[in-house]
């Protein structure tokens, strides 16, 4: 019944983001004729950060591989699983769900709580992150293109390891803050920060969406173990210091 | 026999941000008794209650509740496997239905009533379809008290469990509990502002004032102990300061002295005896006067 309870917690977010991914994968597949006539008309010849980046797009995107990659597991993706890893994360914690105090008087200890809660809230996001991304595979024939099911599970592993740091981290902020909206903005700015940085400096090699993209995936064949167990760490780090803050606080 | 105690609190201290909410309380709730738990705004009570149920931390002294440490995890978890809770603000899961919320309560309490939820049921006229959100305070209410009522608990912890209710549904409840506590291996442990609701169906009282009992005892021996006596005199009343024990305060009015005594009336009548009063009456207090009395000594 705590699963249950947990669904209940988190499924309007689950499934508003659900329906918004595979939306998005769905356009992102569906559009891809249209890009290409684009191309032939795009300007070659401008400058700036982000004219390099764009110009960067559509060189990869005269691919469809590439096309996919940038479009989808490095930006589309990028952008909406992490609101919702975010969403997910702040969703119904005890500090500020209604009946939290009849949470705790319930013969249930504060650690498994949150153990039930972070895992129905990372198989949520599990199912984010591969389903749309499984999408693009089935859908891709119905534009004369393919794309490997083995491609999309690897890069949908990569991205849900990385983007679950997120998710954690809203998690241990939201039992530090006893508003819902502290942690949702913090959480927020610091995932715009850690992408405004990755924009800046050209996805640095520490970068976390650098990760999560498995860029280097994409590029060698390579993947990023280091930044998978680095973001493993990170998030299991926030995880238990969720759990210690919960544990030790008074309601 | 001493009697055996369900609930226990030895000096225990709970400070917020340097706001001393409990200082050296000491508690003593003999099992299967009604214990009303009467205290101004403030004075300790719900801090109190979520320390027995683990939800917050003593900053110093100890907690027992069926002998156990209130403040081990462990021991927590037993406690709340035998007791149930009903808060004052009687926040449930908004987004459940009612049968969604009696079903989560049921699944996690294996001696769950089931001939108890069917009664309630009907009792509290309560609609199984309908969310939480869109229940009255006072549906609300019922239905906490149900959720609290059959868990087959051995302890009933309730922070103004009649507050919100109309007269009508609020005697039912009492009654409830009077029924059930009578009729069940249970101690009720509830705190009230209406004193006329702890006269009426408690066996024990504890006054709580300024995180400390100034007030703890079967009700039946503070009724009998305390005493107004009231002395009439032929002209002013005389100063004096009286030596028997359980002065609580004395008020000089004119011709009247009125004595509160907390040690029934007899020593101190015939200590008054050398005042030659012209008459003397001695009444038994209410709980409410001496509930107002011992909150307003240190004022």
């Amino acid at each position: 019944m705590l699963w249950y309870k947990s669904w209940l917690d988190t499924r309007w977010r689950f499934l508003i983001g659900l329906g918004l991914l595979l939306c998005s994968a769905a356009a992102t597949v569906l559009t891809y004729p249209q890009i290409l006539k684009l191309l032939q008309i795009a300007p070659q010849n401008v400058g700036g950060v982000f004219a390099q980046q764009i110009r960067e797009s559509v060189e990869l995107a005269r691919e469809y591989r590439g096309y996919v990659w940038s479009n989808w597991f490095r930006q589309n993706l990028a952008q909406w699983a992490t609101l919702f890893a975010v969403l997910l994360g702040t969703a119904g914690m005890l500090a500020h769900s209604g009946g939290a105090i009849f949470t705790l008087s319930l013969p249930i200890s504060r650690p498994r709580l949150l153990g039930i809660r972070a895992a129905t809230g990372l198989a949520e996001l599990f199912v984010l992150v591969f389903a749309p991304s499984l999408l693009i595979p089935l859908l891709s024939p119905a534009i004369r293109q393919s794309y490997g099911v083995e491609t999309a599970l690897i890069h949908s592993a990569c991205f849900f390891i990385a983007v679950s740091v997120f998710f954690s981290l809203a998690f241990l902020l939201s039992t530090i803050f006893d508003d819902p909206w502290r942690p949702l903005l913090i959480a927020l700015a610091i995932a715009f920060a850690l992408a405004l940085v990755d924009k800046l400096l050209r996805a640095p090699a520490f970068s976390l969406y650098r990760v999560m993209s498995a860029e280097t995936y994409f590029r060698t064949g390579h993947v990023p173990w280091g930044g998978l167990l680095a973001s493993a760490a990170a998030s299991a780090l926030f995880y238990y210091a969720a759990v210690a803050n919960i544990v030790r606080r008074d309601f | 026999m001493a009697e055996r105690l369900i609930i226990e609190t030895i000096d225990l201290w709970k400070t917020y941000d340097g706001v001393e909410a409990l200082r050296g309380l000491n508690l003593h709730v003999p099992a299967g008794s009604i214990c009303g738990f009467l205290g101004r705004n403030g004075a300790g009570k719900t801090t109190t209650m979520k320390i027995l149920l683990g939800m917050a931390r003593p900053t110093s002294g100890q907690a027992r509740v069926f002998g156990l440490a209130a403040d081990s995890p462990q021991a927590s978890l037993e406690i709340r496997r035998r007791s149930a809770f009903v808060s004052e603000e009687k926040e449930l899961y908004s987004y459940m239905t009612v049968d969604e919320i009696i079903r989560f309560t049921a699944a996690l309490f294996p001696r769950w009533r089931d001939d108890l939820q069917e009664r309630y049921l009907r009792k509290f006229e309560l609609p199984l379809t309908r969310t939480i959100k869109t229940l009255s305070r006072g549906t609300r209410t019922k239905l906490a008290l149900l959720l609290a009522l059959c868990r087959g608990a051995e302890l009933l912890i309730l922070d103004e469990p009649t507050s919100g209710l109309d007269p009508a549904m609020a005697e039912e409840v009492l009654q409830a509990l009077v029924r059930h506590g009578g009729g069940e291996e249970l101690t009720v442990f509830f705190s009230s502002h209406q004193i006329a609701e702890v006269d009426q169906i408690a066996d024990h009282v504890v006054i709580i004032d300024r995180g400390r009992a100034v007030i703890s005892g079967a009700l039946d021996d503070l009724r009998e102990s305390f005493r107004r006596i009231q002395f009439v005199f032929d002209g002013d009343a005389p100063q004096t300061t009286f030596r028997a024990p359980g002065v609580e305060r004395v008020v000089r009015k004119g011709r009247v002295l009125t004595v509160l005594s907390s040690a029934g009336a007899d020593a101190i009548v015939e200590e008054a005896r050398a005042l030659q009063p012209r008459s003397v009456d001695v009444v038994p207090v209410t709980l409410r006067e001496i509930f107002l009395e011992s909150v307003s000594a240190e004022d």
